[in-house]
């Protein structure tokens, strides 16, 4: 009973981590012990590892949608006319 | 104003004054803006779902950073223009519809402005298949949802960066995003039949 909860306690604990692990944002870091400890649950518990490895094809799904939506060089061209025409506006 | 006072203005402005603020006031805005400008028609077009009204709506944001360049403190730019690319967007949301779920399909247009497929692999079916899936998936988001998760895994901004974009805490952006993705992760877990991703 008590394996079995502590058990539960580790998998809440690690999903509501596991986005911040996978994403590794700058602004929002794991600490060092909280990535130990939700790697070692990760070794162990299929469910939750299974969890991240589908995060982690979505991820790679996602960024090949980017990567095929990136602004095309027009675009980005086009705005930056429009940038240097509001420059030399902006003179006598 | 008389001639004396007229020249030793022309003299201020040039030395330390209007003249001298344009020259610094253009290098600091090409020095903080040029570099964020793909982001930001990449989170335009997230937040406007249509190429030419994010094209738009960049070029709003560029007028109004430069207006307000002056009183950017050089720091975060990236932060400090999403701030205003949405409230420009919000300005401009009065004057036209918003943007519908059914908008989504410009996302997958080949729009001028955007999109251009990368060259095929040998697994390119099956990439296709699953981008296909997820696209699906996503689209039948609340837009609250759907906006955080294209802005941070499509668009690749940060919490705090998406968060600018929304104009909303950053823990909101990451209560949204681990629920959008849980959603997408289930309905592509899901046989198609049955049902949406919501």
């Amino acid at each position: 009973m008590i394996g079995t909860l502590r058990s539960m306690w580790a998998c809440h604990w690690s999903a509501r981590r596991i986005q911040r692990y996978l994403d590794a944002d700058r602004g929002l870091p794991l600490t060092a012990d909280e990535v130990r400890r939700l790697e070692q649950h990760l070794a162990v518990c299929e469910r939750c590892s299974a969890v991240a490895d589908e995060h982690r094809v979505l991820r790679l799904i996602a960024g090949r949608w980017a990567s095929r939506t990136v602004p095309d060089q027009d675009a980005v061209q086009r705005m930056h006319l429009v940038l240097d025409r509001i420059v030399a506006e902006d003179r006598p | 104003m008389g001639t004396t006072a007229l020249v030793a203005q022309v003299a201020h402005w040039v030395q330390d004054g209007p003249l001298a603020d344009r020259e610094s006031r253009a290098h600091a805005f090409r020095l903080h803006v040029e570099p964020e400008i793909e982001v930001l028609l990449r989170v335009a077009r997230t937040l406007t779902r249509s190429g030419p009204d994010a094209e738009d709506l960049v070029q709003e944001t560029l007028v109004r950073a430069y207006r307000a360049i002056d009183r950017f403190d050089g720091r975060h730019p990236r932060a400090w223009l999403l701030t205003i690319l949405r409230n420009t967007n919000a300005n401009m949301h009065r004057r036209r519809r918003p943007g519908l779920v059914d908008d989504w399909v410009v996302m997958d247009d080949q729009r001028p402005a955007f999109g251009v497929a990368p060259a095929a692999a040998e697994d390119e079916a099956l990439w296709g298949r699953l981008e296909a899936d997820l696209q699906r998936a996503v689209q039948q988001l609340d837009p609250r949802f759907q906006q955080v998760l294209l802005l941070i895994d499509v668009d690749q901004l940060t919490y705090a960066e998406a968060a600018r974009a929304l104009g909303v805490p950053v823990g909101t952006v990451m209560s949204r995003l681990h629920r959008a993705r849980e959603r997408v992760r289930r309905a592509l877990s899901d046989p198609p039949t049955k049902g949406g991703a919501s």
